[in-house]
């Protein structure tokens, strides 16, 4: 879910499990409920001890819930998030090592379930005792022309990260709820620490400066029947543009050298963004979600004054929509096991793991028992994402074509660099908005 | 690849002797008479002998080539590479799609221009230090062109990293260096947080050039430094005679003896910087940044990054095939008219 063009990827597909990266599902029958010797699965980011143990207990429950699989090995590959559309198709292309399961970003599957990369699992989810406790908004998203071709996993929020005693110190009392508050706790905090900079916006981050755009009442494309129409250019989504370009361009709190940036870095690295910035204590508020606790450099300073509120609306109180990201669990159109693959699928998205998985990677579990349960109210950091997730947004993010507007034609980050940069603010939006309503109804730009 | 078809046609012409020698020689024994006898008659051993390397192209070069131009004309992507749905003709219109995209305009302007500065940069300064290496005593130029060398065998990847470092706008040297020089030298507290890699076509293309010139200049000096060596000395020492300076003596004697040489050099540089991937690819953030594409990251995001389109990448491929082969062409020609190639 997080698109972060990230990792220099250098070598950082990682084979589990003494399991070589080679290993495809096995050999045998072509029976789909065939016992395989082997299943893989995708698994997207960096592979993080915690994450490895968690993955490594689910393996142990599967093997036990169904002994028909106790011999069939799990073969757990790792694929940087930015490497994963590609790693997909090359799979694809060449008929080798391409994954039984996958994790897919939520925004990745309307695309990827048209372009008949997964498996359609509509009857295996609808005999599913999990199914009536799913998010419905989340289960709708997998869904394509009446069929379910994933589900989903565990989803999260952005909001905005800060440190309490750092604003406390500044003497701001409550975090902001409005953006002329933003704007001038952001330029207090800057004052009180010579050096840092009052808020990170980075210009390759439209999953973040989405919220502004709905913030102020605009929307990024709206459907009509079939058609999507763009919106960027309506006074409510320009004041939204233009208040987070200007953050840079005209206020100067957040520094030039994100321009072109993701909110880690420049793209396709790790390191040298606002998230390491913000972990070391150069950077007073930074906009991510609270899976961004486990990126922080290692060497980040006073975590213990880490929290969050949600990003506010132009004129407040409520917050800003956030955008709801997540991942979901898909099974591969090409794989030979797919009831082995569903059985994998029960176990890793059953309550209690999926909960514990989520927690652990400071997402939300996709069952709404679990969310309405008033487990996260209590935490310092999570409070303000809890509060941002209640009021969400997942349009057009979940179009069939986004990928084009957001991975292969980068339209509002492209709007969005340039803004930054002083280009004249009507002409960019305007032709922005054209290209993006092109692509979202076509696929192509002009 | 020039110098290997090269050498390849003079093995052939040489095998092709060996066997006009051998049919005045003495009888053979009567075994391998049948097969030798046709192959003689049908003068078929030049082609036997350019048969390996003629599959070897075949495969790496023609087959693939093939296989674009069947592309480009398909709309060949993600359901066709999965297989559920077969592939279509769709005509010519990759190749319109292609050239009715802004984008495309965009990244052929940054290619030509990123290729005329490359171009004109490595020669310039592989012919000055091709020059330098003559003119220095054994040890200098064994030193000089060792770490000349050095340069160009370290790998893309690692030296575009490095780069990357150097500019890097969180204590990078040169915004560092930039930072501390006087206000009426540019410097100053702008630069601290400029970052040259996501700016902008410009700030990245900088280290870009910076970068492909340190890697491929020495390639450029060291055939110069042959082709130098096999001017007779006595050329230039008539010319001091006659009261030629340096200038006199590299524009009137150098430059026409080794024009052959600049005419291949020239071509080679051409083509390869065209096609300048591994290093934009790092440094303009692995396909982060579309302002920052030239063609060859283009073309690489338009056929592989999601949704894939194998067709309207094929389309581009052929379209930069195209448009190299009228550049250099055209040099060629003129370089003909030149009388560069006698």
């Amino acid at each position: 879910m997080r698109f972060r063009t990230s990792a220099l990827a250098i070598g950082a597909t990682v084979a589990l499990a003494g399991a070589a990266a080679g290993c495809s599902s096995g050999s045998g029958s072509s029976s789909a409920s065939a016992v395989p010797t082997a299943l893989t699965v995708w698994r997207m980011g960096p592979s993080v001890p915690a994450e490895v143990t968690w993955m490594n207990g689910v393996v142990t429950q599967f093997h036990k819930q169904y002994p028909t699989y106790a011999k069939t090995k799990i073969n757990v590959v790792w694929i940087p998030w930015a490497d994963r559309t590609t790693d997909w198709q090359k799979s694809l292309a060449s008929g080798k090592n391409a994954p039984d399961v996958t994790e897919l970003g939520n925004t990745d599957t309307p695309t990827e379930a048209s372009l008949s990369m997964l498996a359609d699992i509509t009857s295996n989810v609808n005999a599913w005792s999990n199914k009536s406790d799913l998010v419905p908004g989340m289960l709708a998203n997998d869904v394509q022309g009446g069929s379910t071709y994933a589900v989903p996993w565990f989803g999260g929020v952005r909001g905005i990260w800060y440190r309490k005693n750092e604003f406390q110190a500044a003497g701001i009392t409550s975090p902001p709820t409005t953006w002329a508050q933003l704007l001038s706790d952001a330029k207090t905090v800057m004052k009180k620490y010579p050096g840092s900079y009052g808020i990170g916006a980075p210009s390759n981050y439209d999953y973040g400066f989405a919220s502004f755009i709905w913030g102020a009442g605009g929307q990024i494309a709206v459907q009509q029947g079939t058609k999507w129409v763009g919106e960027l250019t309506s006074p409510q989504s320009e004041a939204g543009i233009k208040f987070y370009a200007d953050l840079t361009l005209t206020e100067h709190v957040s520094p030039g050298k994100y321009i072109g940036q993701t909110e880690l870095g420049n793209p396709g690295a790790t390191s040298g963004g606002a998230n390491e910035d913000f972990g070391l204590g150069r950077l007073g508020m930074y906009i991510d979600g609270p899976w961004a606790q486990t990126e922080f450099p290692a060497n980040a300073v006073d975590k213990a004054g880490f929290a969050s509120f949600p990003v506010p609306s132009e004129n407040g109180p409520n917050p800003a929509p956030a955008f709801a990201g997540g991942s979901d669990l898909g099974i591969f159109a090409t794989s030979k096991y797919k009831t082995a693959d569903w059985d994998l699928i029960q176990t890793m998205d059953s309550e209690p793991n999926s909960t514990t998985f989520a927690n652990l990677q400071g997402f939300f579990p996709p069952y709404t028992s679990q969310l309405t349960g008033g487990a996260y109210s209590g935490s310092q950091i999570m409070s303000g994402f809890a509060k941002a997730a209640t009021n969400t947004e997942i349009a057009p993010f979940n179009a069939k074509n986004w990928t084009v507007v957001d991975t292969t034609d980068q339209i509002l980050p492209t709007m969005m660099k340039a803004l930054e940069k002083g280009a004249n603010f009507s002409s960019t939006v305007a032709t922005a908005n054209t290209e993006m309503q092109n692509v979202l109804n076509t696929g192509k730009a002009s | 690849m020039v110098d290997t078809v090269g050498d390849r046609q003079a093995a052939n012409a040489a095998g092709t002797r060996r066997t006009g020698i051998r049919r005045t020689g003495p009888q053979r024994p009567a075994g391998q008479s049948a097969l030798g006898a046709f192959m003689r008659r049908h003068r078929l051993a030049p082609y036997l002998l350019l048969l390996p390397s003629l599959a070897a192209i075949g495969l790496a070069l023609i087959w693939p080539t093939l296989q674009i131009a069947l592309y480009s004309l398909q709309n060949f992507g993600e359901p066709q590479i999965v297989g559920t749905e077969p592939a279509k003709w769709v005509g010519f219109s990759n190749f319109t799609t292609t050239l009715a995209d802004p984008e495309f305009w965009l990244s052929l302007r940054t290619t030509v221009m990123f290729a005329a500065v490359l171009v004109t940069l490595t020669m310039i300064t592989g012919t000055l230090v091709g020059l330098l290496l003559n003119r220095l005593g054994k040890r200098m130029a064994a030193f000089v062109s060792g770490a000349a060398l050095l340069a160009w065998a370290t790998p893309a990847v690692s030296a575009s990293v490095i780069f990357v470092w150097f500019f890097s706008p969180d204590g990078g040297i040169v915004n560092w260096a930039l930072e501390k020089l006087p206000h009426w030298l540019g410097g100053g507290q702008q630069w601290a947080q400029f970052n040259w890699a996501t700016n902008g076509a410009l700030p990245a293309y900088t280290i870009a050039t910076i970068l492909v010139v340190w890697q491929s200049f020495p390639f450029i000096a060291v055939t110069v430094l042959a082709g130098l060596k096999s001017i007779p000395t006595e050329l230039y020492e008539s010319a001091r005679v006659d009261g030629a300076g340096a200038w006199q003596g590299f524009r009137k004697i150098t430059y026409p003896m080794l024009k052959p040489i600049f005419l291949i050099l020239g071509l080679l540089s051409i083509i390869w910087d065209f096609n300048v991937f591994t290093q934009t690819y790092i440094i303009t953030g692995a396909l982060g940044n579309r302002d920052e594409y030239n063609l060859a990251l283009y073309s690489y995001s338009q056929a592989f990054q999601l949704p894939p389109a194998v067709g309207l990448g094929s389309a581009l491929a052929l379209i930069l095939t195209v448009i190299l082969l009228i550049i250099t062409i055209g040099y060629v020609r003129a370089n003909i008219k030149q009388g560069a190639v006698a």
